[in-house]
């Protein structure tokens, strides 16, 4: 089935949103976005890296082993966007990343080896930091490092680039999809200018639509665009225009994400003045616009920030049902093992969470040593699976079949859950949810609140989570 | 000493015994559940109770565990008593060659009998454990009790006839059905699902017993769920069509072990 936006209701050329205010604002809290769960913060430190090889070994003796997905970590910049979270590092030095890419490839060797022959990768990702910031040349040594560690099909993966416009022409363009990248998802946040400036991310707009549309004749299967709401300066008018621009361009995919102002925990919004950053109230605003925006020009809302054309492989994987969380945000393909390569970048293979060395000089000694940079992780327990299914189920697919839990895991769901459960009344009270006697599913009015209905099933969050820790709902 | 009345509840009769299994647990035939696998046919409530007295219980064993290797001295028949166990040989090239898979119920070490030494390797695949039966006492009772000797023989002559099981030109398509297939007629008759099931051995293991390249067991494999014959999801194996998969297995026969 495909979940379009069933709660906007075209009437005569007018969209009305039915946007609860009240209810969103009552329900904004902080939690998790689980990308994984459990969420990185459970994994421990000091995981040993053996336990992550075990797990590969008993992978490569499935009957079928799974297909990988491979993700890289180019963490750096050549200029700081304040409002970044990821794990990244500043330089221009381009020896510097040159000295990187070294190392990455003898990780992926280090890494590839562990794998059988037959374990095809079906996905690459690179993402950062600023990939396109490493030169044509350095990127194909990347395809080809990576194509000589593990084994790629004839006609290679699913492969995809983050790109910063400000770093690529349209020649640039045509190179990666000549390396064999058919997917590229373009850093746009916001064309205002004033927002801009506050965040340090220049960009011209007329370029940013020059290159995108270079990836479309190119031939790129697949072009998605990140914006962010919430940012320093944003106003409706403003942030309306760059949907405008958006929708013209006509990617198969928006990710709308929102800013989280984190200061504490990201040292780069320092830059980023409290007084800046818009109130609740206008959040909210330019959430329901952005909704409003793309669910008109025919984007189908996927989950948390995602929105797709209904043509795009991410509606298609939402509609046949092999659409998966993962760290990106969603992945067309369920079941893939995830190889983590480069600066504190995460794998998931089997039962096992593993998580590289934050910190470029553990990476690197690491490396050096010739040992797998791992520093942290987390073995799933039974539990885990259950509601990590649970969970995912919820973000993907915005019901959860009884019956499909109960056969995967052989537990009783009503049983298993009877805790969670005799606290789920507020929430069909509120209408987030309906309880039918064979599936658990998320109405209209909860699909912006899909974190709340997945943080009742989270069994880490010490009652109800409050505080600055996590990114706000909204 | 009471001896108890259920196959769980065992007395400890000793310490650390010769081959290492501690505590040495007494078990009990006569309320054991697989005797009927194990011990079937002729042997009346009196006789098991007399095998009750020779057969002990060994402690779960690891995954990894090896139970005997080769060049082990003869001692005892050891029935499975939970878990899955593989019997292995190693070639003067270092090659490993999977013999069988060894479920709860089945048992190890017959063909140790005529040379007094283990010819193979047995090694737990999960938490296993087995019961011991001393073979010098075994062979007393066996003596004894007409049943208990016929039963001995059929379990010989059965291995024997699946060494040969394999030796034909099969592809691996009818290798892999007729593999599935017995061990959904072994789980059956252990009480658990024909149709769902755990592998609990490695696409190795599989491929090397069938005489298969590993990536050819996960190729047919693959067609298979493809073909909907089969659902996997990782180690676990749901049976969708069993009758094409006995139809892809008749020229084989069943697999035994």
């Amino acid at each position: 089935m495909r979940l379009g936006l069933p709660h906007l209701m075209p009437q005569a050329g007018v969209v009305i949103v039915d946007f609860d205010a009240d209810l969103i604002q009552r329900y904004d809290c902080s939690g998790p976005r689980y990308t994984s769960y459990p969420t990185a913060r459970q994994f421990e430190s000091h995981f040993d890296p053996e336990r992550y090889k075990q797990e590969v070994a008993k992978s490569n003796d499935d009957p079928v082993p799974s297909g990988l997905s491979v993700y890289v970590h180019l963490p750096y910049c050549s200029s700081p966007c304040f409002y970044c979270g990821c794990t990244r590092l500043i330089t221009r030095d381009i020896q510097k990343v040159a000295r990187y890419l070294d190392r990455l490839l003898q990780e992926a060797a280090l890494q590839g080896r562990l794998f059988d022959g037959d374990r095809e990768v079906q996905q690459l990702h690179l993402g950062g930091g600023t990939p396109t910031m490493l030169t044509d040349d350095q990127l194909s040594l990347l395809w080809e490092g990576l194509r000589n560690s593990f084994h790629f099909s004839a006609k290679g993966p699913e492969a995809s680039i983050e790109v910063d416009p400000r770093t690529v022409t349209p020649a640039r363009i045509e190179a990666f999809r000549e390396l064999g990248f058919n997917r590229a998802s373009f850093g746009i946040q916001d064309f205002d200018p004033d927002v801009q400036e506050a965040v340090n991310r220049k960009q011209d707009a007329t370029h940013c639509l020059k290159v995108i549309e270079a990836a479309k004749s190119a031939g790129f299967d697949s072009i998605s665009v990140d914006l962010i709401y919430g940012l320093p300066k944003q106003t409706l008018a403003g942030f309306r225009a760059t949907l405008d621009t958006i929708i013209d361009a006509r990617p198969g995919r928006v990710a709308v994400y929102a800013y989280a102002h984190l200061p504490q925990h990201f040292k780069a919004q320092h830059h980023i003045l409290e007084k800046n950053v818009p109130s609740p109230g206008t959040r909210l605003q330019l959430l329901a616009l952005t909704v409003e925006l793309l669910a008109r020009a025919g984007y189908e809302y996927i989950g948390m920030d995602h929105f797709a054309l209904p043509e795009d492989a991410l509606a298609l994987a939402h509609g046949e049902g092999s659409l998966q969380r993962n760290f990106q945000g969603y992945s067309t393909r369920a079941g893939l093992d995830l190889v983590g390569l480069g600066l504190s970048a995460i794998g998931h293979v089997g039962r096992v969470y593993a998580q590289n060395a934050k910190g470029m000089q553990e990476y690197g000694s690491a490396i050096d040593a010739g040992r797998l940079p791992i520093t942290h992780g987390l073995s799933l327990s039974d539990d885990d699976l259950i509601r990590a299914d649970v969970i995912n189920r919820l973000m993907c697919y915005h019901e959860v079949r009884y019956q499909d839990i109960e056969h995967a895991h052989h537990i009783r769901f009503f049983d298993y859950f009877a805790l969670e459960l005799r606290h789920f009344q507020p929430l069909v009270d509120d209408g987030l949810l309906q309880l039918e006697p064979d599936r658990m599913c998320v109405l209209p009015r909860g699909r912006f609140l899909l974190r709340n209905l997945a943080m009742r099933f989270d069994a880490y969050l010490p009652g109800h989570l409050s505080g600055p820790v996590y990114s706000r709902v909204i | 000493m009471v001896k108890s009345k259920t196959a769980d509840k065992e007395a400890v009769v000793g310490a650390i015994d010769a081959r290492g299994f501690h505590p040495k647990l007494q078990a009990a035939c006569s309320t054991c559940s697989l005797s009927q696998l194990c011990l079937p046919m002729g042997l009346n409530q009196a006789d098991l109770e007399r095998m009750d007295g020779l057969v002990t219980r060994s402690a779960p064993m690891h995954e990894g565990e090896h139970l005997f290797r080769v060049g082990d001295e003869f001692k005892a028949i050891y029935a499975v008593r939970a878990g899955t166990y593989k019997s292995y040989t190693v070639d003067s090239q270092g090659r490993e060659h999977v013999l069988g898979f060894h479920l709860a119920g089945e048992l190890l070490g017959l063909d140790a009998i005529y040379p007094e030494r283990h010819l193979c390797n047995a090694v737990a695949l999960d938490t296993a454990s087995v019961c011991v039966m001393p073979f010098g006492e075994l062979r007393e009772l066996a003596g004894q009790i007409g049943g208990l000797r016929a039963q001995l023989l059929r379990l010989m002559s059965k291995d024997i006839s699946d060494a040969t099981a394999l030796a034909g030109d099969f592809t691996a398509e009818e290798r892999i059905a007729a593999f599935m297939l017995g061990l959904s007629r072994r789980f059956e008759q252990r009480g658990f699902s024909p149709k769902e099931f755990n592998l609990t051995m490695s696409r190795r293991d599989i491929a090397n017993y069938l005489r298969l390249a590993p990536e050819t067991v996960s190729r047919v494999f693959a067609r298979f769920e493809k073909d909907q014959l089969i659902a996997v999801d990782r180690r676990s194996i749901r049976l969708v069509d069993i009758d094409k998969l006995h139809q892809m297995s008749l020229c084989m026969g069943e697999m035994h072990s």
